[in-house]
C-alpha cells in the first residue's frame, strides 16, 4: 500500500482530499440550509448585513474547510504505523 | 494504460493537473449512435441554455430561486417545507440511472452526462480551429509559432467564452436571469453571483478543455459502481473475439478466412476514436463509457471491407456466448416496481399537497400570563405560509380547552400569495379547566374561498395546576 501511494501524485492525492469533500459538502448545504433560512438566523443572533446568496457560499465554503479537514484526517490515519511496518 | 493497447496510437506524452497521461485526440467519427449522441447533445444543451429564457404568467417558468427560497416549475411553487418532494425526485431519478444502467449499461455516460455533453461541444470547438485529429496531433508536435499560438489562443478563447456563458446560464437557473442579464450588462453584478458565474465558467472549461476524460476515470463516482448494476444481460459494447481474432492487415477482397485471419483488419481506427483511450478488443474495461464511437466506426470499416457488420456492437455477455437473453430479469423488475410506486407516490402527494403551511411558536418571554380577570393567558406568533398563487382569507380557530377564549379576527386573516404572515395570537384559558400543567392545543386554519385549503397544527398550552 505504501508503495503504492508513493506513485501516486501529489497532485493527485491533494485532489482525492478536495473532491470527495466538495460533493459532501454541497450536500450539506443544501441539507443545512433547506432547514435554517439565513436571515432567520441573524435576525436571532445578529451576523453581516450580506445577502442569502453570500450566505450560502460561505456556509457552502465552511463545510468544505470541515470536509476537508476529515478528507486529510482520513489519509493521514491511512499511512500505516511504524510498529505495522513490514519489510 | 498498457503498452499494447496504445501500440497503434500515436500519442504525445503530457504531465497533466490530475494524473500522468497521454493526451488523447478522439478522432471524429460518423454513424448511427454519433448521430444519437450528437441530437442528444443539441436538445440537451437546448434545454441548458435556453430552459430559464421561458415565460410563464410573466415570471421565469422554471427557477430554483435560492435568493427569495423558493423554486417555481411552471405552475408549482415548492418551499423549503417541501424539501421531501426534491428528496424523493433525487431517488427516482436515482433508481431512474439503475434501470437504464442494468437494462442497457453506460447509456449515461455515452450520451447524457453533462461532462459527455460539454466535452462533445469542446471537441466540435477544437475540430473547427484546428482541424482533424491528424492535424491536433501535427500541431501538438510542432514548435511554437505564430500560426500555432494564433491557433491555440483562439480555440482556449472560444472554449473560456462558452463557459462564461454557460457559468451566465447557470447561475440564471437559480437567480432570476432577465434581472441577471441587466446587471450584467451594466456591470452591476452581486459580488456572490460574480463569484459562482466564475467559478462554474471555469469548472467547465477546466473539466470540458482540459481534464475530460479523467473526469470519469478518477472523479466520477457512478464509473465506479455502475458495475455493480450490470449483469449478463446488460447492454455492453464489445468486440466479437471470436469472429475478429486473428486480427491483421490484408487485402481487399482476399479470403482471410482462408488466409487464417479473424475478421478484424487491425486498423486500430476504434482505439483512435476513444475518448477514454482504450482498446475495446482487450474485453470490458472501466474506462468504457459506453459511447458507441467504435461501433460507429468498426462498421465502417466492415462496411467498406464487404464484411458484415457488429464486430464491434451493443450486445450482451449472453449473446456473445451464444446464450439465451432475457429482458425481465429480478433486478430488472424490482426497479421498475420500485421506479413506479415511488413516481406514482410523488405525483400523488405533489396533487394532493396544500399550498398552506402554519407554524406555532409560542412566545419566548413568558411561560403564561395572569389577566386582571384571573384568565391564563398564552401568546403566540402563528407563521401562515400562503404557498398557492392566489391571495386568500383564513379563518382561524382554536381547540384542545373546554371554554378557551381567542381574540379572532372578524373577516378572516389575509395572506398574499407566496408570502409568510407573522400573525400574534392571545388564547386564554380559565384555570379550573387545565388538568396538567402542559395541555395540547389545535389551531384550526381554513381559507374562506376553498373547503380544499384548510389545516391543523397542534401547540401547547402551558399553565399553573392549582388543584
Amino acid at each position: 500500500m505504501s508503495e503504492n501511494n508513493n506513485t501516486v501524485p501529489k497532485v493527485q492525492r491533494v485532489i482525492a482530499i478536495l473532491w470527495p469533500s466538495f460533493i459532501v459538502s454541497g450536500i450539506a448545504t443544501i441539507l443545512f440550509f433547506t432547514a435554517f433560512d439565513p436571515n432567520e438566523i441573524i435576525g436571532c443572533v445578529g451576523g453581516w448585513d450580506i445577502s442569502r446568496m453570500g450566505y450560502y457560499s460561505i456556509g457552502f465554503f465552511l463545510f468544505w474547510l470541515l470536509t476537508s479537514a476529515n478528507s486529510v484526517l482520513t489519509c493521514y490515519f491511512l499511512k500505516p504505523c511504524a510498529v505495522n511496518q513490514k519489510k | 494504460m498498457t503498452e499494447k493497447q496504445t501500440q497503434n496510437v500515436e500519442v504525445t506524452p503530457v504531465e497533466e493537473v490530475y494524473a500522468k497521461r497521454k493526451k488523447i485526440f478522439p478522432r471524429q467519427v460518423t454513424g448511427l449512435f454519433a448521430s444519437f449522441r450528437f441530437s442528444g447533445v443539441l436538445i440537451l444543451l437546448g434545454v441548458y441554455y435556453f430552459g430559464p429564457l421561458i415565460q410563464w404568467d410573466n415570471r421565469q417558468a422554471i427557477l430554483f430561486d435560492l435568493p427569495a427560497r423558493k423554486f417555481y416549475i411552471f405552475d408549482w411553487i415548492f418551499w423549503p417545507q417541501d424539501f421531501i418532494y426534491l428528496a424523493a425526485l433525487l431517488i427516482i431519478a436515482a433508481i431512474a440511472l439503475f434501470l437504464v444502467t442494468a437494462l442497457a449499461g453506460r447509456v449515461w455516460c455515452g450520451y447524457a452526462c453533462p461532462q459527455t455533453v460539454w466535452t462533445e461541444a469542446f471537441l466540435w470547438i477544437e475540430r473547427k480551429v484546428e482541424g482533424s485529429r491528424a492535424k491536433q496531433i501535427k500541431l501538438e508536435k510542432a514548435g511554437w509559432s505564430w500560426g500555432k499560438f494564433r491557433l491555440k489562443f483562439t480555440k482556449h478563447f472560444l472554449w473560456l467564452a462558452l463557459s462564461f456563458i454557460t457559468g451566465f446560464v447557470f447561475v440564471g437557473w437559480f437567480t432570476p436571469i432577465n434581472e441577471l442579464m441587466d446587471r450584467t450588462l451594466s456591470f452591476e453584478l452581486g459580488p456572490w453571483e460574480a463569484f459562482w458565474i466564475f467559478f462554474y465558467g471555469f469548472a467547465t472549461y477546466g473539466n470540458a478543455g482540459w481534464m475530460r476524460e479523467q473526469v470519469c476515470l478518477y472523479m466520477c463516482p457512478y464509473a465506479r459502481f455502475q458495475a455493480a448494476m450490470f449483469d449478463k444481460n446488460t447492454l455492453v459494447i464489445s468486440y466479437d473475439e471470436k469472429r475478429g481474432e486473428p486480427r491483421g492487415s490484408r487485402k481487399k477482397g482476399s479470403d482471410y478466412v482462408k488466409d487464417g485471419k479473424g475478421a478484424c483488419v487491425d486498423c486500430s481506427l476504434c482505439v483512435q476514436v476513444c475518448p477514454t483511450g482504450i482498446d475495446i478488443r482487450d474485453g470490458l474495461q472501466y474506462q468504457c463509457i459506453g459511447c458507441a464511437a467504435c461501433v460507429d466506426v468498426c462498421n465502417e470499416v466492415m462496411d467498406k471491407m464487404g464484411y458484415e457488420p457488429n464486430l464491434v456492437s451493443y450486445t450482451t455477455e449472453n449473446a456473445l456466448n451464444g446464450k439465451k437473453e432475457s429482458l425481465f430479469r429480478p433486478r430488472v423488475i424490482v426497479y421498475v416496481l420500485l421506479l413506479s410506486v415511488m413516481s406514482v407516490a410523488l405525483f400523488a402527494s405533489i396533487a394532493q399537497r396544500i399550498p398552506l403551511g402554519v407554524d406555532v411558536i409560542r412566545d419566548r418571554n413568558s411561560l403564561y400570563r395572569e389577566t386582571d380577570e384571573g384568565m391564563i393567558e398564552n401568546v403566540y406568533t402563528l407563521k401562515i405560509m400562503n404557498m398557492d398563487l392566489k391571495n386568500h382569507r383564513y379563518s382561524l380557530a382554536v381547540g384542545g380547552v373546554e371554554g378557551l377564549t381567542v381574540k379572532k379576527p372578524k373577516k378572516g386573516i389575509m395572506v398574499d400569495a407566496g408570502t409568510v404572515l407573522n400573525y400574534p395570537i392571545r388564547v386564554q384559558v380559565d384555570p379550573d379547566k387545565l388538568k396538567t400543567s402542559s395541555t395540547e392545543l389545535t389551531f384550526y386554519l381554513n381559507a374562506l374561498d376553498s373547503d380544499k385549503l384548510s389545516i391543523e397544527v397542534d401547540g401547547r398550552f402551558l399553565g399553573p395546576v392549582y388543584k
